[in-house]
């Protein structure tokens, strides 16, 4: 192989992999902006915005709205009680951690199904609101992801620091929001974007549990896809369901470079 | 900004059925002066410092500062700050918030910490590094980093772990000038430990040598030079002349000869023991004789073995000198050895390899690389 072939491959590895995901969004993206597209055209024959129109008639907003404020809440529950479970999880001192470890990751095995339907009738008896029993489900289920991200992340925390710290007149409380907090935020921060994703996506247990009530981005896709002619509208709000967790993928990517540079 | 320090019969265990990590070490640390603690790794030296820092607990004894006990006293208000072996710089913050870290949490307004951080940036030769990030800096930068932070919380002990042992001769060379420097103007209570006795040397006033959790010897390093209380103490600080003999009446008998002892020593099997710098090789007047069987380079000196005994002796006896710069011996020579009486001290007992030759040397300043 020679010099300039071994140059160009990782580039063109890396484009191929770039077209991979960008793909599927052209014919959301081209839908989305189709006023007609009929079958045998390549192209929409008709361009305008009524996808959009209809997306935000059909309550895309409020949609957008309460997963917003269900991804955000998973993320707040979530991602404190993963770096918890993670940092007790990376010490040597608890007892029985691999057991405790596999209970705390055991929510990826069992299906979401079950788990809803399971806990549906006990937490309607225990007259629990359906958009906690919604938070509470899902953030059981975001807890193995920001678990495992924490646990990671203690493990490769050199506890010198908090050393260093306490010698230096911090007590324990400002260790932890002086220097545990800021040397964990790039994990930290992805650890909340990945509970803030099983908030934003799911469906399973906010319809289950939800009942309906709580109208979020994919219940609003879902039903649009089950009626017929809707391809404008629900390429609008699938596109509607892909940015902001786009956005916030760019962000925590930031953060972790950030991190990656100040770290020796 | 100094303390006086004091360990008594401080022990750690950590459980029933475990050796002692410390058993019962007494230590003073008298206020102004510096300690310094020798220990081959796993010695429990490090663990000293921690109980002495309060990050550790001890099962017995106490720690006190200035005459008030430090039991129940937490790490952040024992006054105590501490350089590790590795720098520990906060990642998060610059070189200046790094210093600052003391004043700021103990609630002094940032500018202010930060400008008084200048200053112990400025004492450590530093001035110019205020914004960098620990990441840029190099190795000794970042222990002078860590200097300054340590100085900057005003401590009345400041504790030191291996501190500059990371580093490559040169730069340790220079930290240690630095601390010199530091001590004249700050004159702060130092408690340092480390596994390199020439380190011991340069930094300790006076020297404790641990080992096995136990305080074997202390005192000023020219004493535990000379007159090292057993052999492992010989061994630590890279003594290698180990000669096995008969102390009969207040004299040393072995293959090379016959010498007075100059502490009491109760009759019986004892080791002679001369640092190799106190050998002379010399061709008259000579205390003993043998031929010389090996010959090590060591920089501009060399270690020269030279076997003694011969048909009028029983056994023979091996001693290692170092060899002046520039000069030359082959193996096969036969010189005279010179053993200055002073230089002279005896242990009692037998040495553990037949009481030729111990090669601690390079075991120790291995130690903990």
């Amino acid at each position: 192989m020679t010099l300039g072939a071994r140059r160009l491959l990782p580039g063109l590895a890396l484009l191929l992999l770039a077209a991979w995901f960008v793909l599927p969004l052209v014919p959301l993206a081209l839908w989305g902006l189709a006023d007609r597209w009929s079958a045998p055209a390549v192209l929409p024959q008709e361009w305008g915005l009524s996808g959009v129109a209809e997306a935000a008639e059909q309550g895309a907003g409020s949609g957008v709205v309460g997963s917003l404020a269900l991804g955000g809440l998973v993320a707040m529950l979530a991602t404190p009680l993963g770096a918890l479970a993670g940092r007790a999880l990376a010490s040597r001192h608890l007892p029985a951690s691999v057991l405790v470890g596999a209970v705390l990751l055991s929510p990826l095995v069992v299906p979401p199904f079950v788990v809803a339907m399971g806990f549906d009738v006990l937490l309607l008896r225990l007259a629990v609101p359906a958009w906690a029993g919604v938070v509470l489900l899902l953030t059981v289920a975001a807890l193995p992801y920001t678990t495992y991200v924490m646990r990671t992340a203690y493990g490769g925390y050199d506890q010198g620091f908090d050393d260093e710290a306490r010698t230096l007149g911090a007590s324990p409380r400002q260790v932890v929001r002086l220097v545990q907090v800021p040397v964990l935020t790039p994990a930290l921060a992805a650890a909340a974007f990945l509970a803030f994703l099983v908030g934003w996506s799911d469906y399973v247990v906010t319809v289950l549990v939800g009942g309906g009530r709580l109208v979020t981005l994919p219940l609003l896709v879902a039903s649009a896809t089950s009626a017929v002619g809707n391809e404008a509208q629900v390429a609008a709000l699938s596109l509607l369901a892909v940015l902001p967790p786009l956005a916030l993928l760019l962000i925590v990517a930031a953060i972790g470079r950030r991190g990656r540079k100040v770290r020796a | 900004m100094n303390g006086y320090l004091r360990l008594t019969g401080v022990s750690l265990r950590y459980g029933p059925q475990q050796e002692p990590a410390l058993d019962e070490v007494d230590l003073e640390v008298p206020a102004g002066s510096s300690v310094a603690i020798l220990g081959p790794s796993g010695s429990g030296k490090s663990t000293l410092l921690r109980v002495a820092a309060g990050l550790e607990e001890p099962t017995a004894g106490s720690v006190t500062l200035d005459d008030v006990d430090l039991a129940g006293t937490a790490a952040e208000n024992r006054g105590m700050a501490m350089v590790f072996q590795r720098p520990l710089l906060f990642p998060h913050l610059d070189v200046t918030d790094n210093v600052a870290f003391a004043d700021r949490v103990r609630g002094v307004p940032r500018r202010a910490a930060r400008r008084r951080a200048r200053e112990f940036l400025e004492l450590v030769q530093l001035a110019g590094f205020e914004r960098r990030t620990p990441r840029s800096l190099s190795g000794g930068q970042e222990q002078r980093v860590a200097l300054a932070r340590a100085l900057a919380a005003e401590p009345r002990v400041l504790l030191l772990d291996e501190p500059f042992s990371a580093l490559d001769a040169g730069l340790r060379e220079e930290m240690y000038e630095l601390l010199d420097e530091l001590r004249l103007r700050l004159s702060p209570t130092i408690l340092l430990v480390t596994h390199d006795h020439r380190e011991a040397d340069a930094l300790g006033d006076t020297v404790a040598v641990l080992d096995g959790g136990r305080l074997l010897q202390s005192g000023p390093m020219r004493q535990l030079y000379t007159r090292p209380a057993s052999l492992a103490v010989s061994r630590l600080l890279g003594g290698r002349n180990e000669i096995a003999g008969e102390v009969r009446g207040g004299w040393h008998h072995s293959p090379l000869g016959v010498f007075r002892v100059a502490t009491s020593v109760a009759d019986g099997p004892g080791v002679l023991l001369i640092r190799q710098e106190a050998v002379e090789l010399t061709g008259a007047d000579a205390d003993a004789v043998g031929t010389v069987v090996r010959v090590r380079r060591r920089g501009p000196r060399a270690l020269v073995t030279v076997e003694v005994g011969g048909p009028d002796r029983p056994g023979t006896a091996r001693v290692t000198a170092e060899l002046g710069p520039g000069l030359q011996l082959e193996v096969g020579r036969d010189v005279g050895l010179r053993l200055p009486a002073e230089a002279l001290a005896v242990v009692a007992g037998n040495a553990r390899q037949d009481g030729v030759e111990a090669d601690p040397v390079e075991s120790v300043d291995d130690g903990q690389r």
